[in-house]
Formats: structure tokens, C-alpha cells, sequence
């Protein structure tokens, strides 16, 4: 075996010779990350909190539950926020159910496979069209072929579009999340696959799960460039009453802020987009906690682990 | 007994999988369709008004209602804006990624990552609006303009909107990494600067690029935000402090107003299109160039 | 087996490093409680006990590996040829630069076999590709390693076998020039063939290096190591040459371990 010269440093030296550049180097980085990741978070921190003092000054019962004005100052957004819950909610109606049994199939079922790996790459591609691009989609499909106009449904059927490839990645991880040894189990005692998954699997990974859904809600809650041309933006019609038939006109909170601004027909615009900015910032918190402590909860109510 | 239950169950079984089947063909036949209807329409500016693909790509005069459909301004627009709110958005989320994952205290870590969460999830009219009554006025000031609008605002507020995904999924990526190749990496005398830019952000990379990518989807198909904030004209931008627009933007201001059937919304259905081949194409490509690598 | 220097007392010879009262805390928890040893200059130390004794603990102060996890805390001396190495004017980083340490499960960087073992001179400031390529191949001659992979350098170190990544593990901490090397269990993840490689090179490896490493094996102590210590419940017991410690314990609790009292 060859022997090896070693280098011996200098008796009474600790130090290779670049060593001091290097701890420069390791000083000035970390302070430059330390400094440049306190202020971006600062800033957008504080960008956000000045919405919240901006928009509080509109917040009183009247705006959050009366009806936009046709032309005067003072209008609420009652209706608005009706219509983005009524969406959201015929939204998951369609959007939950699909995506948790394609994400069941792929992620138990197909085990490699053409299918697999086609619906793969399909809610993949679904997942990179551009939310005006599916709204358009829905134009020509919903609004236009099937002569329903500009409706709730149609808007909730696009977002479903929108939504199905999140929704199913959040199956698929929630999935993947429950040991292999459950499944072990539970085949061992001789159940089926589907008892398996609908028994011990999903129950098991409910807590993601809802965490998941209800992060999903939250940005559907917010999605606008798919509405505009679905469920709609028209001038008054569809924003002014509490109106529960899927097949009327349904402007949306999100989409409300856009049109406000837009047509400026009403002399408080400023008023009712900060007002309007602050309740969707609200709702996007109150969405995450919940989506949190309920996943949470769930988890341990159907795992009984923490 | 035993064997009745065992039928039922096999029964269910059949059962349960043409469910789940049909259910994952969703899917395919959704992408399909769409790709069929924004194809077909997307493409009616050509075939049936007879509109030059070179001249609506390249040309740089568009006039909706007279006739004149050269869509160049707004892919430029998108171009530039998504390019300037990846290579801002980009490099500084990744860096707060890194910040994250190795230099920050697991107490103010785990501080900041419901924060971000939050800030993922706030919806795009959101920034529109604050982009344009914040950001826009400042930009004005700063530049004693009149109006602060175009394509560096829109560059800022993309980048400022992409940045939560990017922090996010890079610092996931960069959790994954065993501390077995940081102690390995430290033992051979190594700074901590050197073991995150020569193993840690290396060994992360297809989860940071995946990152990357991710917001540069969200960026080119934005539209919104960008609409509140880029001045909306339909000229070639030679500045970014000019009035500019998007082919998001375009879409959404005039998709109202053009006349069904008239070469104005095809050329508007022909931008959608283009706007779905860019981002499509692009995120695809990445993506199997990635798993090439890998 | 014997080895030459069972007869020469370990006081005679020079030390390369020498731990006074070393402590060790995680937390409140003390892991080391007031250790002294004298490590001798190209020599195998051989560190023994039942799992959980803080072996590890006091292999990683040797090399400042416990200033990379906050919450621990590190008292007494710590010396290499005569300077402390956790004097606040000591830089990690060049501490680690010349004691090295090979860990317990093999952990090569997502790279290529080269770029694996010339990490360490690039970082120190070689750029010479020439001399990058010597250090490449020396380092990996000296790990025996460099036959089975001389022809697929800028394959993937993750191909290599288990016993191959260790190797070029200690390649990789080779090719800095330490004078220490510090190995922590090397063999414990690795098949009975690997192992014995492993303990040839450690063999060839103490003509020119101080070794000490940590083994749950008495079986391997024996073998390859010159110096013995044992450690128990964090306390250092008892020191002496390999053979000494196994045929002339002087310490009862060494005794006791030595016949399999406890594992």
C-alpha cells in the first residue's frame, strides 16, 4: 500500500491558509440572509396590516350585510359574501368527491401503469391552465354552448375545473401520509382493498385531509379571473340580493372588489375595495386557523395520536 | 355466511373501483376538452378570418374594434413581467428558503411559517388592489411621474406574490436533505455558507427548481394583480415606468366588450390560447427535463 | 493479535492529543463527567462501553462537532500538539480541517466519486486541476478504493456498495491531510467482508495517522487497536494498552464489561 506523505503544519499553527476569507465569506452571508429575510417578512407583514387598518374604517354591520347601492355612496357587500360562500360550497360539492376518489385511485390502486401515469400527467397539465384561461373555458362551455349564461353553477363547475388538481394532491399526500403497516394489517385480517381504503386509510388521513380542503376553500374563496366571465360581473343584476338558484347570475366578493374599482360608478369606491380587501384578508386567516385546528382535531379524534 | 359477506365485498370492490376510475378519467377528459375548445377557438383568428399567425404574433399595432390584431405588445408585457418577478421573486425566495431551513432558530422558524401560509393564500385581487393604491403612488413619487404605473410595478407586485410559494417549497426541499450531509460536510472543515451552496441547495435542487417553477406559473398566468397595475396600453413598452399591458390583462379588460364572433374576440380567444400553450409547454418541459435529471 | 507497542507503556509515548476534565452537558443532562486522556501520535485509541456510556459524545468534542448542535455545552481542554482547540481564538473550521472524522452510517454528497473526494481540498483552497486529480487518486489508493473506481470517477458515489461508500468516506477525510482521524462505529452498518477491509486499512492507515475510534465491538477493539479506554454511565474508567485492558483490567466495572457482565 502507498504511503502517504502528510503535511504538518508549522508547530503552534491551527489555521489552512484561507481560512480567515472563508469565515469573512460565512459572516457577511449570514448576516445578508439574516438581514434581507427579516425585512422581506417585515415588509410584507406590515404591507398587509396596513390594509387592515385602511379597510377597518368600513366595517360596520350595515356594510357586511346590506346590498350594494346602484349609484350612491354607502353600499354594503351582504350579498357579495353570500355569493362567494354559495360558490365555494357548490364548488367542493363537485371538487371533493372527484378528486378524493381519483387521488384514492391513484395512490392505492394504480400501482405504475399506463392509466395511472396518463391521469398523472392529465391533472398535471390541469394543473398549469392560467385561472382567465379556464375562465374562458367555462365562457365558451357553460355560458355560451349551454345557454345558461352567466350563473353560479357555471362558475362553481369552472372553479371545480380549477381545483381538481390541488384537491387531488392534497388526497394523494394525506394518503401517502398513513404508515404502510395499516394497510399490512388490515389486508392481513383478509378485507378488500376498498374496505381497507374506506375503513382504516381515509379515516386515518382525515386530518390532513380537511387541513388540506379547507386550504383549498380558502383560495377558492378568493379566485376571481375565473369567475368574471362565468358567474359573472354584470352591472347590478347579479349582486344585489340573497339569491339561492344556481342558475342565477352570482358576483362574488373577490370579483365585487375588481368591479368596483372598474366601473367607479359609486362616489366611496375606496371605501368599499378596502373594506372589501380587508374581509377577503380576514377570511384567508380565518381559513388557515381553521384549517389547522380542525385537521388537527380530526387527527386526533380518528387516530388518537396528537 | 362467510361466503355471502365475501361476494358483497368483492361486489363492492367492483364497484368502488369503476367509481374511482371514472372519477380519475375526470381528469383526462377535462384537459382534453379544454385543450379541444381553446384550440379550436384559439385558432378561428386564422382559419376562419383568415388572420396572418405571423402578423398577430409579430405585429405590434393592435386596434380590437378596427380590425388590427398584433398581439406583440401584450406577449412582450407578459414576457417582461414574468421574467422580472422571477429573477427578483426567485433568487430572494430561495435565499429566505435557505434562511429558514439552516440559519434561523427553530423558535422563530416555525414563528414564521403559519405567516407565510397565510401569505400564500391571499388572493390575487388582494394584491391587485394594494399594488395599485400602495405601490403605483409610490413608484410616482419616487420617479416624479404622474402615474406610477406599468410594467415595473406589475414586476414588483408578481414578485412580491410568488415570493410565499417559493420561501415555502424551497425550504421544504431544503429540510429533506439528512443532517447526515451537513455533519459530513462540517467534519471536512467546512463554513456553513460552504456546506449550504455546495451540498445542501445541490442535493435540494430539483425541490427548488420545482419551486421555481411553480412560481413562474403562478406569474405568467396571473392576471388580476397585474391588470390593477400596469396601465393597460396597448403599445410596445419602452420603459418599464410607461403604461404596458399583459395578454392576462388584455383578456380580462375587453373580453366583455368584444362582439361575439367578431375577429376582436378571436384574436382575444387566440392570446388565451397562446397563453395556455406558453405555460402549459413551459412548466411541462421543465418538468421532464427534471426528471431527466434525476 | 499483538501489536508492538503492548510493551511500551502508554506514558512514554507522544502525545498528539490530550483531554483535561472534559464535560460535556445536553441541556442540564451531563454526558461526560470530568474525562482525561492522553491520546499517543500515530497510534490506534480504541474507545469501548455499553451503548449509551457517551463514547460518541466525547469522540465528537474532539473535533468541535458538538458546536453544531445548539443547547450542548462543552467544558475543559481539549488539546492538539499542545493548543487548545476550543480556545476562543481557534477557528472550527480548521480545527476540523486537521481532525478528521469518518461516521457512523456512510455519507457521501450527491455527487460524483470525485467530487466527493476533492470537496474537501477545494474548499481549503486548491483550484489546480492537475493537483486535484493526485490528491484524488492518493487519497483513494490510500482507502483502498481506488482499483474498484478508477475508471468511473464522475459516476454517482450513491452506485457504490456500502462498504465502498465508507471507504470513500475516509478517502474524502484523507484527502484534507488531517493528522487526526476520528471514526465513529465505521464498520457497524457494513457486512462482515466491508468490516475487515475497513480494519486493514485502519491498520495501514496508524503509520501515518493518530486513529481513535469507537466501537461497540470488543471482538474489533481488540483486533486493531493499540490503546484501549472504556467508558461507562459517561465517566471514563479505565485506560491502558489493548492487551493489558482485556487480560489485566485494573478496574472491576472494566472487568465486568470485558466478560460480558453487560453488553
Amino acid at each position: 500500500m502507498a504511503q502517504l506523505a502528510v503535511a504538518t503544519p508549522a508547530v503552534g499553527r491551527l489555521r489552512s491558509s484561507n481560512a480567515r476569507s472563508r469565515r469573512i465569506v460565512d459572516r457577511i452571508a449570514t448576516a445578508a440572509l439574516w438581514i434581507a429575510s427579516s425585512l422581506v417578512v417585515l415588509l410584507l407583514l406590515l404591507f398587509i396590516g396596513y390594509e387592515f387598518v385602511r379597510g377597518a374604517s368600513a366595517i360596520s354591520w350595515h356594510f357586511l350585510t346590506g346590498s350594494p347601492t346602484a349609484g350612491e355612496a354607502g353600499g354594503g357587500i351582504g350579498p357579495l359574501i353570500f355569493n362567494s360562500f354559495y360558490i365555494l360550497i357548490l364548488t367542493l360539492l363537485f371538487t371533493v368527491p372527484i378528486s378524493v376518489c381519483a387521488g384514492m385511485f391513484l395512490q392505492e390502486y394504480a400501482v405504475g401503469g399506463r392509466f395511472k401515469a396518463i391521469v398523472q400527467f392529465s391533472a398535471e397539465s390541469l394543473a398549469t391552465v392560467p385561472s382567465i384561461v379556464m375562465g374562458l373555458f367555462g365562457l365558451l362551455v357553460f355560458v355560451s354552448a349551454f345557454h345558461w349564461h352567466f350563473t353560479a353553477i357555471g362558475g362553481a363547475l369552472t372553479l371545480t375545473l380549477l381545483n381538481l388538481p390541488a384537491m387531488m394532491r392534497v388526497t394523494q399526500e394525506a394518503l401517502a401520509g398513513v404508515p404502510a403497516t395499516y394497510r399490512e394489517a388490515s389486508m392481513g385480517l383478509g378485507a378488500t382493498k376498498w374496505q381497507t381504503v374506506l375503513k382504516v386509510i381515509l379515516p386515518s388521513a382525515i386530518g390532513p385531509l380537511t387541513t388540506g380542503v379547507v386550504l383549498v376553500s380558502g383560495r377558492i374563496f378568493g379566485e376571481t379571473a375565473a369567475l368574471i366571465y362565468t358567474a359573472g360581473a354584470s352591472v347590478s343584476y347579479g349582486r344585489s340580493a340573497y339569491d339561492l338558484n344556481p342558475f342565477h347570475t352570482a358576483e362574488t366578493l373577490a370579483v365585487g372588489l375588481y368591479q368596483v374599482h372598474r366601473e367607479a360608478l359609486v362616489p366611496d369606491v375606496d371605501r368599499i375595495a378596502n373594506g372589501s380587501a380587508l374581509v377577503l384578508l380576514v377570511m384567508v386567516l380565518v381559513f388557515n386557523v381553521i384549517a389547522r385546528v380542525v385537521g388537527r382535531q380530526l387527527t386526533v379524534r380518528f387516530t388518537g395520536k396528537a | 355466511m362467510v361466503a355471502v359477506r365475501a361476494n358483497k365485498a368483492h361486489r363492492d370492490e367492483r364497484i368502488a373501483l369503476v367509481v374511482l376510475m371514472s372519477c380519475s378519467g375526470v381528469f383526462v377528459i377535462a384537459i382534453a376538452l379544454i385543450l379541444g375548445f381553446l384550440a379550436f377557438n384559439g385558432t378561428r383568428l386564422f382559419w376562419g378570418d383568415h388572420y396572418s399567425p405571423i402578423a398577430f404574433l409579430f405585429g405590434t399595432n393592435w386596434d380590437g374594434f378596427g380590425g388590427s390584431y398584433g398581439a406583440a405588445p401584450f406577449i412582450l408585457g407578459s414576457l417582461v413581467a414574468t421574467g422580472m418577478a422571477i429573477l427578483i421573486g426567485g433568487p430572494l425566495g430561495v435565499a429566505i428558503g435557505v434562511f429558514f431551513s439552516e440559519l434561523a432558530p427553530k423558535r422563530v422558524a416555525s414563528a414564521f411559517k403559519p405567516a407565510i401560509e397565510v401569505l400564500v393564500g391571499i388572493p390575487s385581487v388582494v394584491y391587485g388592489w394594494l399594488g395599485l393604491t400602495l405601490l403605483v403612488p409610490a413608484i410616482a413619487t419616487v420617479f416624479h411621474l404622474p402615474d406610477g404605473d406599468g410594467l415595473l410595478a406589475a414586476g414588483i407586485v408578481l414578485s412580491i406574490m410568488i415570493l410565499p410559494t417559493v420561501i415555502s417549497l424551497s425550504e421544504d426541499a431544503l429540510k429533506v436533505v439528512p443532517n447526515s450531509m451537513r455533519e459530513g460536510s462540517a467534519a471536512l472543515g467546512a463554513t456553513r455558507w460552504e456546506t449550504i451552496t455546495k451540498v445542501l441547495i445541490p442535493s435540494a435542487s430539483s425541490g427548488i427548481a420545482v419551486a421555481v417553477i411553480l412560481g413562474i406559473a403562478r406569474a405568467i398566468g396571473e392576471t388580476l394583480a397585474v391588470q390593477l397595475v400596469l396601465g393597460n396600453a396597448a403599445i410596445i413598452p419602452t420603459s418599464l415606468l410607461q403604461p404596458a399591458s399583459a395578454l392576462t390583462s388584455e383578456i380580462v379588460m375587453d373580453m366583455g366588450d368584444a362582439p361575439d364572433g367578431s375577429g376582436f374576440k378571436h384574436a382575444l380567444f387566440a392570446m388565451a390560447f397562446l397563453l395556455l400553450l406558453i405555460s402549459m409547454g413551459l412548466i411541462i418541459l421543465i418538468r421532464f427535463a427534471l426528471r431527466r435529471r434525476t | 493479535m499483538m501489536t508492538e507497542s503492548q510493551s511500551v507503556p502508554l506514558e512514554s509515548l507522544a502525545n498528539k492529543m490530550k483531554i483535561e476534565d472534559l464535560n460535556i452537558f445536553y441541556g442540564s443532562f451531563q454526558a461526560m463527567k470530568h474525562a482525561n486522556l492522553d491520546v499517543p501520535d500515530r497510534h490506534v485509541m480504541a474507545l469501548i462501553g455499553p451503548s449509551g456510556c457517551g463514547k460518541s459524545t466525547f469522540l465528537r468534542a474532539l473535533n468541535r462537532m458538538h458546536d453544531l448542535t445548539p443547547g450542548t455545552r462543552v467544558e475543559g481542554k481539549v488539546t492538539l500538539d499542545g493548543i487548545d482547540i476550543y480556545a476562543p481564538t481557534i477557528d472550527p473550521v480548521t480545527v476540523r480541517h486537521r481532525i478528521g472524522m469518518v461516521f457512523q452510517r456512510p455519507n457521501p454528497f450527491p455527487k460524483s466519486i470525485f467530487e466527493n473526494v476533492v470537496y474537501g481540498p477545494k474548499i481549503h483552497g486548491e483550484t489546480n486541476g492537475k493537483r486535484l486529480a493526485e490528491i484524488a487518486e492518493k487519497s483513494l489508493r490510500a482507502a483502498a478504493l481506488w482499483d474498484e473506481v478508477k475508471d468511473r470517477l464522475n459516476r454517482s458515489a450513491l452506485d457504490l456498495s456500502g462498504g465502498q461508500q465508507q471507504r470513500l468516506c475516509i478517502a474524502r477525510v484523507l484527502a484534507v491531510e488531517p493528522e487526526v482521524i476520528l471514526m465513529d462505529e465505521p464498520a457497524s452498518a457494513l457486512d462482515p467482508i466491508a468490516t475487515s477491509k475497513i480494519e486493514d486499512l485502519i491498520g495501514e492507515l496508524k503509520k501515518d495517522y493518530t486513529v481513535i475510534i469507537v466501537t461497540h465491538s470488543m471482538q474489533q477493539a481488540a483486533r486493531i487497536s493499540d490503546f484501549t479506554s472504556f467508558f461507562l454511565l459517561g465517566e471514563l474508567i479505565e485506560v491502558g494498552t489493548t492487551s493489558d485492558i482485556f487480560t489485566r483490567p485494573k478496574d472491576k466495572r472494566t472487568e465486568d464489561y470485558i466478560t460480558g457482565r453487560y453488553g
